[in-house]
């Protein structure tokens, strides 16, 4: 009746010779069982605490930050583990005592309980916003208030973190990239995850000073206040461990001199949250402004929960069918091997197909819609399934027989399990949702920090910086005129190259003239500043017009705009000032290129202006150009502006000797202030125009 | 500089402090603007991407607020006192940079120049470091 080796419920009566016999046999037993699980368990909390360990040794040895908040983190999510498995302990220690108490058979449950089935979650996409005030961003110029963040992700008896991110004002969202993959998840799961933040400011010494700050504090505060702040400290939402049996007795977080992580906000996730999509999820925040880890939350989280029950991807049943489509005759069977995956049964001709991936004879859906029945059939003894689907109003019915009256019963077990399954884990069975396995190879970032719209590296401007970048955007020019022969020309030359970039009219020379002209940089850089707010010019503007003066006509104030495009006469504004200017030195300054060649180049333009009839050959003559492709090019400029004198180009020759500044008074003589103006304001009423405006 | 739209912008950006000067009840900066979403991007002679409908520096004044500040010719502002100036008209760029009330502006600046340096910098520097303690 009763076997020591089985596993049997009976009422036993209480103080009998045979309970305690059973209750020595079971000891025996489950002492036995439970060093096949409790070691499992034990080896974890071992590795965990030889994890630990190490991490506060390290955490005492380093010096940097980086690492120190690094090693931090690690033994954060160690704490916790740790924790986490000795609840599960205990847990298991007080289910067994429970087990061992003999139960009456009022209390016995019915045996047959089904258990859905396990299945994979993961989350993904984490995203936190923030919400700084405006008043953050200039309260501490040059000085950023910074926290690392990480995620703890907890469910069941896994627990996951998340990289850690360092956080600024500058931040507007908190991203996490990291896929968390939870094996063996029930469909009554309780995700918990875990926001845990530590101030990083840059002047913190890994060292004392702080801790006797917090711990003055933490004595100067009331009891309650006191015991709250200490709770807020410890790691972890696990219940407090109670010393069972043989575990060791553990102190929740040794105290380790370092950065120390806080709780900043919690929220829990369960199967009513997981969708195939992003989805917004509110937060528990802990903490208020005076913590030193705060950080301004909006108060919700972004993620995506997905979830794959294993009835979806794994192979429920399988075996050996007939199938026969209702309706059809009667002795019309097909032999099918039948797997009953996700929310169809597959039916192959042969065992085979399933290895060679050849598609299935057939497929029957099985879903929340589908009823199966077993009937008798009337033609033989054995019991028929029958499963009916509707296909839109129509009812189709599919009738499947097996071998033995044992198959049967298999089957119609796995439907059932397979059902149950379904209404538990509910909207995951309609469809299977993707999950993305985190890529084993962690590609390299790019940028050190993460997620942040700008990527900032706070550069003090001085004039080191601005001489030194000078120096080595000279050096590459140099470098350049040395390699002008293959006409290559770096893409940045372009920055330099504005007005070469567009011609009016001639817009199939633009590209090549760029880098025909690149090698004469120093007259290009030069230029640049000047003609980059050059005034419109509409096409049919007579030379000879008289426009208003300076006053409404330099760009400064009327919304300076150009027609089609920036014109081309660049290159002849460059041939006056060059001429004069070809034997200055190079100077690496950008600045003091400005100023000089600003003003040789009003003094060139009186003389441009007559210098634009003459034949292009003479002004060609003295450029030092290098290479002869930006000559022909240059010539080819200089001979169209000219040929159509009173055309734009004469008055954009014009226009590009008095693109200098204006706004600010500077005097200089314009010769056509009156032209000027007429075409700011024809511009101006032009749609394509390029608006500048004047701060 | 260039960018794909609704991706978030990385960039290497200077911090520029710009004193307004007064003058006759005038707050001027000394520089001058062009660009915005209202503008046709392909006029603009600074941008690397010319798609770019980013706010470009098309001039500065010599010995002005901006040039003191060591705003150049070229730049692209990413932000006004914090205001965003990748995605806003042509006249909303000038209005948050003419507002009467500040007398000082932080842009945040980039140019290419900017990222060349950084880059340069950067490889002679060891690669980040990764945790060993993440599963």
């Amino acid at each position: 009746m009763f076997c020591r080796n089985q596993t049997t419920r009976a009422t036993v009566a209480r103080g009998s010779a045979l309970e305690m016999e059973i209750r020595r046999g079971k000891f025996r037993k489950s002492l036995f069982l439970d060093k096949s699980q409790d070691s499992d368990i034990q080896k974890k909390i071992d590795h965990e605490i030889r994890m630990r360990d190490g991490a506060c040794k390290l955490l005492a040895a380093c010096s940097q930050r980086d690492q120190a908040l690094e090693a931090a983190k690690s033994l954060q999510t160690c704490s916790t583990r740790i924790m986490a498995y000795m609840s599960e302990l205990q847990r298991m220690k007080e289910a067994q005592v429970m087990q061992n108490v003999p139960r009456r058979a009022s209390d016995a449950g019915p045996m047959d309980d089904r258990l859905p089935c396990k299945g994979k979650v993961a989350i993904s996409d984490l995203r936190i916003p923030l919400m700084w005030k405006d008043t953050e961003y200039f309260k501490n110029k040059g000085e950023l208030h910074r926290c690392a963040v990480f995620c703890l992700l907890q469910l069941g008896g896994e627990i996951f973190d998340t990289d850690m991110v360092i956080v600024d004002r500058t931040l507007t969202d908190i991203c996490f990239d990291n896929t968390i993959i939870f094996n063996e998840a029930g469909p009554g799961f309780e995700l918990r995850v875990e926001l845990y933040s530590c101030c990083s400011e840059d002047d913190y010494s890994a060292g004392s000073t702080p801790r006797k700050l917090a711990s003055k504090l933490s004595s100067s505060l009331g009891r309650s206040a006191g015991k709250k702040l200490r709770a807020a400290m410890e790691p972890g939402p696990c219940s407090p461990v109670s010393n069972g049996g043989g575990a060791p007795l553990l102190l929740p977080v040794p105290s380790v001199p370092g950065p120390k992580y806080h709780l900043l906000a919690h929220t829990t996730l369960s199967l009513s949250h997981v969708q195939d999509s992003f989805r917004t999820h509110d937060l528990t925040i802990s903490g208020n402004e005076e913590c030193s880890y705060w950080l301004p939350l909006y108060g919700s989280m972004c993620c995506r929960l997905a979830a794959q029950p294993h009835c979806m991807t794994q192979q429920v049943m399988s075996g050996c069918l007939k199938v026969k489509q209702c309706g059809g005759d009667p002795q019309s069977w097909t032999k099918v091997y039948a797997i009953l995956k996700g929310t169809s049964l597959f039916c192959y001709h042969r065992q085979e197909d399933v290895e060679a991936n050849v598609e299935p004879a057939f497929t029957i859906g099985i879903n929340k819609e589908t009823r199966i029945r077993a009937e008798k059939d009337p033609h033989s003894k054995v019991q028929n399934i029958c499963i009916s689907n509707q296909y839109g109003g129509e009812e189709v019915t599919h009738t499947l027989t097996t071998e033995s009256r044992e198959d049967t019963h298999r089957w119609m077990e796995a439907f059932w399990q397979h059902f149950y399954d379904m209404s538990k884990w509910r909207q995951c069975c309609d469809d299977l949702m993707k999950i993305q396995l985190p890529s084993p190879r962690k590609p390299t970032p790019v940028t050190p920090k993460q997620g942040s719209l700008y990527h900032e590296m706070v550069i003090e401007s001085s004039d080191d910086l601005s001489s030194s970048v000078s120096d080595i955007l000279a050096r590459r020019m140099r470098e350049l005129e040395l390699r002008s022969q293959l006409g290559t020309s770096p893409t940045w030359m372009s920055v330099f190259e504005e007005d070469s970039t567009k011609g009016s009219g001639f817009p199939r020379q633009c590209s090549s003239r760029l880098s025909g002209l690149s090698p004469c940089t120093p007259h290009r850089v030069s230029r640049s500043p000047m003609s980059a707010h050059r005034c419109p010019q509409p096409g049919l503007l007579s030379s000879d017009a008289s426009l208003t003066s300076d006053s409404d006509s330099h760009c400064s104030t009327s919304p300076c705009s150009h027609h089609q495009g920036w014109p081309e006469p660049s290159s002849n504004f460059s041939l006056s000032s060059s001429s004069p200017s070809r034997l200055r030195p190079r100077t690496l300054s950008l600045d003091a290129k400005l100023s000089t060649l600003r003003g040789r180049g009003y003094g060139g333009k009186g003389t441009f202006q007559c210098a634009c009839q003459p034949p292009p050959s003479s002004l060609l003559a003295p450029l030092p150009v290098s290479s002869r492709s930006p000559q022909s090019q240059r010539s080819t400029q200089t001979t169209l502006s000219c040929s159509s004198s009173t055309s734009s180009n004469s008055s954009s020759n014009s226009e590009g000797s008095h693109s200098p500044e204006s706004s600010e008074g500077v005097p200089f003589s314009r010769p056509s202030p009156a032209r000027r103006s007429l075409r700011n304001i024809r511009a101006r009423l032009d749609p394509r125009n390029w608006l500048q405006s004047q701060v | 500089m260039s960018f794909v739209p609704g991706q978030p912008v990385t960039a290497v950006v200077e911090r520029i402090e710009i004193q307004k000067l007064r003058h006759e009840n005038n707050l001027i900066l000394g520089f001058s603007i062009g660009g915005g979403i209202d503008q046709d991007p392909g006029q603009n002679p600074y941008s690397e991407d010319k798609a770019d409908k980013g706010i470009y520096v098309t001039r500065i004044t010599p010995k002005g607020p901006a040039d003191d500040a060591g705003l150049k010719v070229g730049d692209k502002i990413m932000q006004v006192n914090g205001w965003d100036m990748t995605m806003v008209t042509h006249d909303q760029a000038r209005k948050k940079l003419t507002k009467k009330r500040e007398d000082v502006v932080r842009l945040l600046v980039t140019r290419k120049a900017l990222e060349k340096v950084v880059k340069q910098s950067m490889t002679t520097y060891p690669g980040p470091q990764c945790s060993g303690m993440t599963n």
